[in-house]
């Protein structure tokens, strides 16, 4: 025991390394996993919390747009119900239209401190369109709030709108400045006809976002006609900025969207959003741009607790896996020792095997060489006592005498001959050469032999099989099966009795019954083996192999042979052949 | 209606030598009116595509040229049942014109229009004098009411003396005109005056008819 155990000592040792080993691999492919899940969710939370709130400035700010034009349209249409302003447009007397609508439009342009629910209606400026979608020139641009001629010129329309129309125009006070404003085109409706007949067109500082909920760093600005105009940048990362953003909308029909941008050599997620959607006005877009500052600082705390957290959890592991390896190399410890054991056992017992094969062997080539050695002393006692039987010179009981002298020489070249094959069998070297066999031929002559026999007694033998049965075998050892059957059907029959054979084929396999009456065999012998001898004392003799031989042949050709029954006066023997190729049509 | 019967009547009194001057009569073929007939002697401006007609349709028919200036008394649009009544008003250049106000309510008459803007400011029923407006250019000139909107109303100044209005049938009779070479020409709508020359002889009758 000790001295099998010791040279497993390394084994064991190298188990719990390799143990150590797969518990840290398990440990740190965890840890990558959950670093790797950690940061898509830091990240997708960071962005759709971003893209919340972006949502959320747009749709307050979209909230006080759509009160401040329902206030416009109102305005609209008190103005176009104003016989005035209807006299201005329809009578030819434009100049006098700024001067109608100045009483109308007056609380839009003043400059006291609005409340804080008007303020949102504080216009820059105002200007009306004519029919053809053109500014109408006011006579005071003082009154209406003053335009450069070119911000001016951004205000016509191809015609005149029938709802109102979001636009943004650029106004460009000095070289270096720019400022947006929103204009809100309102058309005006006859109220005579329902025609429009004017739009009036205000112009009001564009609405900011906030983005308190963002923190700090949050820009925003509006991209207009390729360009983007978000003076917290500066001039060169605007440009860039813009043509990222010309990409992404001329790359998409979408409305809104985001992606990362680097202002400054800082990532940055961009959202962008349409303001004006199906606008007469040039496509405008608010553009917001979130510092991902916050989130990536996140992210690096996220890793590092990550990290110490998987550390601890390897150091935790380590030490668990000292004891869990203790524990579970204890049985490995022991396997190996009883593996250790086992292999001597198998080894004795391959060496046990083999000494008994060569036994065997032995003891099959000793029974082929008595076989010879006896084969040729009975042949010559053979032919002595059939020369003694030619003989007329002796008194009867004599030839009585020498007669079963004779007799039993036949037998004991019977018993010779079937040792002789049996042996050969043993040793592995019959070989079966198969043709097809005609059985029913076979067993017909059987019992015709059976039938001539001197001694046999009064059976009656019933037949029950169709000509023409081929079985796929060796002739000779075929019909030693059926011989050995038949033979022992006859020579263990009852004075009276019958015999009855029966054989059908399946496309497979043909079956032959062999059926005697007489005496039944008991259960608990074992008939099929080599050498048997009935326990029950019995007339009929054997020498004790000829089942024995008769299975193994049947089996050698692929088939068997068994007792099928033996009771009530009936012993049934069955043998299997393999039916012959294609011979036997379904019976 | 009347005014017609008028000049029937002046004619059939008037002396020969006044006799012997020309007249033209005739009809004017008036676009078709697809509103319901409304009562006699109302009938109201309307604004179709920017067009100012009368509805049902009348057409002014007036003798074009420059004649000198006949004094004429002053001529009322009245505002009655917040319309103007009449609705259209020929008149010649240089005539008065009185509004005034037969309702029960506040007016503002004014007008943008280039022949002649005035703003005649809120006046009520009994206002004293009566506001009044002297039309100096010849066009036509849209009235508008600054407190009721669908208030409208057409003076159609004209340099000539000699116009009429047709019936709604679009006949029309001027008589008491100078012999000469004329064009005559009957005003439809705001976009629409039609014109023929005439030949006018002393003591004949002429028969124009716009197609």
């Amino acid at each position: 025991m000790t001295s099998a155990s010791r040279p497993n000592k390394p084994k064991v040792r190298s188990f719990r390394t390799k143990l150590l080993a797969a518990m840290m691999l398990v440990v740190s492919g965890l840890m990558a996993l959950a670093l790797y899940l950690a940061q898509r969710h830091v990240a997708a939370a960071a962005q759709s919390n971003l893209q919340q709130n972006f949502q959320a400035e747009l749709l307050s700010l979209d909230k006080v747009r759509e009160l401040r034009n329902a206030t416009l349209a109102e305005r609209c249409g008190t103005l176009a119900s104003r016989p005035r302003i209807h006299a201005a447009l329809e009578d030819d007397a434009l100049d006098l239209l700024y001067p109608s609508a100045n009483d109308e439009l007056r609380d839009l342009m003043e400059t006291a401190q609005p409340s804080q629910s008007e303020r949102f209606l504080r216009a820059k400026f105002y200007r009306f369109l004519d029919p053809a979608g053109e500014v109408l020139p006011p006579p005071n641009p003082k009154d209406v709030g003053e335009l450069s001629l070119k911000a001016e010129r951004q205000l016509t329309l191809k015609r005149l709108p029938e709802t109102q129309q979001i636009g943004y125009i650029v106004e460009t006070p000095d070289a270096t400045d720019e400022i947006v404003d929103e204009i809100v085109a309102a058309p005006i409706f006859s109220t005579d006809t329902g025609d429009v007949i004017s739009a009036l067109v205000v112009g009001f500082k564009p609405f900011e976002l906030i983005g308190k909920a963002a923190g700090a760093g949050m820009k925003s600005g509006i991209w207009l006609n390729g360009q983007l105009h978000m003076p917290s940048l500066s001039k060169s990362s605007q440009a860039a900025l813009g043509s990222e953003i010309a990409k992404a909308i001329t790359n998409s029909d979408r409305v809104q969207s985001n992606f990362r941008v680097n202002v400054d050599n800082a990532p940055q997620l961009l959202f962008y959003k349409r303001l004006n959607p199906t606008s007469l006005f040039p496509p405008a877009y608010e553009i917001c741009v979130y510092p991902l500052a916050d989130s990536m600082a996140q992210l690096h705390r996220l890793r590092w607790q990550i990290g110490s957290v998987g550390a601890l959890l390897l150091l935790g592991g380590f030490v668990a896996s000292q004891f869990v390896a203790a524990r579970l190399s204890l049985p490995v410890e022991k396997l190996a020792v009883d593996s250790e054991k086992d292999r001597a056992q198998r080894k004795r017992a391959e060496a046990a095997l083999a000494s008994t094969s060569e036994e065997l062997k032995r003891s099959a080539r000793y029974s082929a060489d008595a076989s010879h050695q006896l084969k040729s002393p009975v042949t010559v006692l053979r032919v002595g006592v059939e020369k003694l039987l030619a003989r007329e010179d002796f008194k009867p009981d004599v030839y009585e005498e020498l007669s079963a002298l004779l007799h039993q020489t036949h037998r004991l070249t019977g018993v010779i001959d079937d040792l002789l094959l049996l042996s050969r069998m043993d040793a592995g070297h019959l070989q079966i050469a198969s043709r097809s066999v005609n059985v029913s031929q076979l067993v017909d002559e059987w019992l015709d032999d059976l039938g001539a026999l001197p001694d046999s007694p009064d059976v009656k033998i019933e037949k029950e099989f169709p000509a023409g049965l081929f079985v796929a075998g060796e002739k000779r050892y075929t019909s030693l099966i059926v011989q050995n059957l038949l033979e022992n059907a006859r020579k263990y029959n009852r004075p009276g009795g019958r015999i009855r054979v029966r054989a059908h084929s399946n496309a497979r396999d043909v079956v032959l019954t062999v059926g005697n009456t007489g005496r039944t065999i008991p259960p608990d012998e074992n008939i099929f083996e080599r050498f048997h001898h009935s326990s029950t004392p019995s007339v009929a003799s054997g020498h004790g192999i000829g089942l024995n031989l008769a299975r193994q042949l049947a089996r050698l050709h692929g088939g068997n042979l068994r007792l099928v029954r033996s009771e009530n006066d009936w012993t049934e023997f069955e043998v299997l052949f393999l039916a012959a190729n294609g011979i036997n049509a379904v019976a | 209606m009347r005014r017609l019967a008028g000049f029937n009547t002046l004619v059939a009194l008037l002396p020969i030598s006044v006799l012997a001057q020309a007249t033209v009569e005739g009809r004017v073929e008036l676009p078709k009116s697809h509103s319901a007939p409304v009562q006699a002697k109302r009938y109201e401006i309307v604004t179709r595509g920017g067009v100012l007609s009368t509805q049902p349709p009348l057409a002014v028919v007036y003798l074009d040229g420059s004649f000198p200036r006949r004094s004429s008394s002053p001529v009322k649009v009245e505002q009655k049942d917040l319309t103007f009544i009449p609705a259209l008003l020929p008149i010649q250049v240089g005539t008065k014109v009185e509004f005034p106000n037969l309702d029960d309510t506040y007016h503002n008459i004014f007008s943008y229009s280039p022949a002649k803007r005035f703003d005649l400011g809120r006046y009520r029923p009994d206002e004293r004098p009566i506001p009044s407006e002297i039309f100096n250019r010849p066009g036509l000139v849209t009235l508008r009411c600054d407190i009721h909107e669908h208030m409208r109303g057409l003076i159609l100044v004209l340099n000539t003396p000699y116009f009429v209005m047709t019936d709604t049938a679009g006949r029309f009779r001027l008589s008491e005109l100078p012999a000469g070479r004329y064009t005559l020409k009957a005003w439809i709508n705001s976009r629409t005056t039609r014109e023929k020359p005439v030949d006018l002889k002393n003591g004949q009758t002429l028969h124009v008819d716009f197609p």
